[in-house]
């Protein structure tokens, strides 16, 4: 079935927003492209493929996203570094009343006096839904291919 | 950043257990004598669960040190495990982390084993035509695969490259062992997932992190904060008589200000959780401890935290880099309510979690710091000189205990 451009346009500024706001390092941002209730995870390719449960990271309510935001920006012990996503074009399909989005994903991570390296690839699987008149994630799913993780992942994709 | 030898000095250990000399976290040819003495020597190496396994044909590819590994199932159900290389020529004959077969074949000339690491064929053994072929007395039975002792217990799957080590259970010593069984308890596992990171540090590193009790008060803000692991939680750390395997355990504190948090900066009585959830946490062993640690030598972290079970095997890559290799398990036994809080409680650990991020980073940069000054050394006297049992937290007793060890087994 086809898109309207307005629906179209909506989920493509709401995809690039949200990257936007983590490397810009604006954490404080981020629970707010989820809907209520949402789900967030990141998991490897290879939990997927063998039909294991087990998430890198996993926000399944509003509080737990600010938490992991807090943690991020409060908690956590890191060098501090600069992330710069790199997305492919979006793909919606539509699913019933929900719109599904799907499109490809590289980090390239930067720490001071280091070559920029690749944290990882790989796909996001989005649920998106309209709620309080605007485009949010119901669920984003955060599919990633790296086998060996460089250290480690310290925010969220 | 190369990393650096000193071949030209003598090893020669500084003082007591209570100072680390750097050059054991960057010189090579240390790490060549960890690799000769620990990991191919006669230590129980982890390789994996049981459940990761359960059919016959099932495998996974892991390592030993710096050697691949295969660890198989068989046709009887028996665990083998392998050296990860063709007899010919020296293939890797595995290039997947896991699978499920009904024999190995080498791609190149396509020597095929069975599931215990006999040699079944050669293709063109007798020749083509009455031409080539291997000799006569070319024998299929000596030319198997390099097999590796095994030893299962509850689940956990450990390898030895030597003949030379102890049974399983004289190994981990009746106190560590005990700790064992009250995690890997008999009862079925299973497997939630796996995760794997690179860290740029010696893999020595995440040992002394496990085992250095009172850094959790310090670096870890989120444990600090809601109690899980703090100095002022009712604890014990307890070695075999080794020094070498070390259990920490402990009982969660409240989220209150008292003479201990009140010594640590990052303390702060008013965060709360915006889903409290993530620290619902449900007794399920015996017992009054709610977190213990376990490492055992020379490459298993054995971490039940709360709920959430996992087992860390650490892979040394060099001197200055190490992988650890995440499993996550609960039991079968477990009802859906128990595996979505196991799930919940992963969040803590792993590569991602809300604890462990702070130790990957600080490892790194521990090397960071270590590399240009092997001949510096750590202080490690925090709760005296001595390597004994401790019934606090506020010591790195089990790291002088570990280096003790340590140093017989690498004659240092």
């Amino acid at each position: 079935m086809s898109f309207t451009a307005k629906l179209r346009r909506e989920a493509e500024d709401l995809l690039t927003d949200y990257t936007t706001a983590i490397d810009d390092g604006a954490l404080e941002r981020w629970p707010g492209y989820f809907a209520d209730p949402c789900l967030y995870k990141i998991v490897s390719r290879e939990n997927v493929d063998s039909g294991l449960p087990l998430a890198l990271l996993l926000c399944d309510s509003p509080g737990m996203l600010q938490d992991r935001a807090d943690a991020f920006t409060k908690l956590n012990v890191f060098a501090p570094r600069i992330w710069r996503h790199m997305t492919g074009p979006v793909r919606l399909t539509a699913d019933g009343e929900l719109t599904r989005a799907r499109s490809n994903f590289v980090i390239f991570e930067t720490l001071s006096g280091q070559n920029t390296h690749v944290l990882c690839t790989g796909e996001y699987c989005d649920v998106l839904v309209h709620q309080a008149g605007a485009l949010k994630f119901a669920e984003r799913i955060c599919i990633y291919d790296t086998t060996m993780i460089p250290n480690s992942i310290v925010m969220p994709i | 950043m190369a990393d650096q030898a000193i071949t030209d000095q003598a090893w020669h250990w500084p003082a007591g257990n209570d100072r680390v000399p750097y050059w054991i976290y960057t010189d090579l040819d240390i790490y060549q004598r960890e690799l000769e003495r620990i990991f191919q020597g006669p230590t129980w190496n982890y390789v994996g669960l049981e459940c990761e396994i359960p059919n016959q044909g099932d495998y996974k590819r892991t390592s030993i040190g710096d050697q691949s590994i295969i660890v198989v199932r068989d046709a009887d159900g028996g665990i083998n495990a392998m050296i990860n290389r063709c007899a010919h020529r020296g293939v890797q004959l595995c290039q997947q982390d896991k699978g499920s077969v009904t024999e190995f074949m080498c791609p190149y000339h396509q020597w095929t084993y069975d599931l215990v690491g006999n040699l079944l064929g050669i293709p063109f053994q007798r020749g083509v035509k009455g031409k080539g072929g291997m000799p006569n007395d070319f024998s299929l039975a000596d030319h198997g695969l390099q097999t590796i002792r095994v030893h299962t217990r509850h689940g956990g799957i450990f390898a030895t490259l030597s003949s030379e080590t102890p049974n399983f259970e004289d190994y981990l010593g009746e106190r560590i062992l005990g700790y064992y069984d009250r995690v890997l308890d008999g009862r079925a596992l299973r497997l939630l997932g796996h995760s794997r990171q690179r860290i740029g540090g010696n893999w020595k590193l995440i040992l002394e992190n496990i085992k250095d009790s009172h850094h959790a008060s310090l670096l870890h803000v989120f444990f600090v904060t809601f109690g899980l692991f703090r100095v002022d939680n009712e604890s014990r750390i307890e070695m075999d008589p080794t020094g070498l395997h070390t259990a920490l355990s402990s009982i969660r504190g409240k989220q209150e200000l008292n003479e201990g948090t009140a010594q640590m900066l990052s303390f702060d009585s008013d965060l709360a959780l915006g889903d409290p959830r993530l620290l619902d946490t449900v007794p399920e062993f015996p017992g009054d401890q709610t977190v213990v640690m376990h490492t055992i030598w020379p490459n298993l972290i054995l971490q039940q935290q709360s709920n959430t079970l996992a087992t860390r095997q650490i892979v040394p890559r060099g001197p200055g880099a190490f992988e650890l290799h995440w499993t996550f398990f609960g039991y079968q036994t477990d009802d859906e309510a128990m595996i979505a809080r196991r799930l919940r409680q992963a969040n803590l650990m792993g590569p991602a979690g809300l604890v462990s991020i702070d130790d990957g980073e600080i490892i790194e940069r521990t090397q960071n710091g270590i590399r240009p000054n092997p001949n510096g050394m750590g202080i490690v006297e925090m709760g005296g000189r001595d390597e004994e049992d401790a019934d606090h937290m506020v010591t790195e007793v089990a790291l002088r205990a570990f280096y003790k060890g340590y140093r017989n087994v690498m004659d240092l």
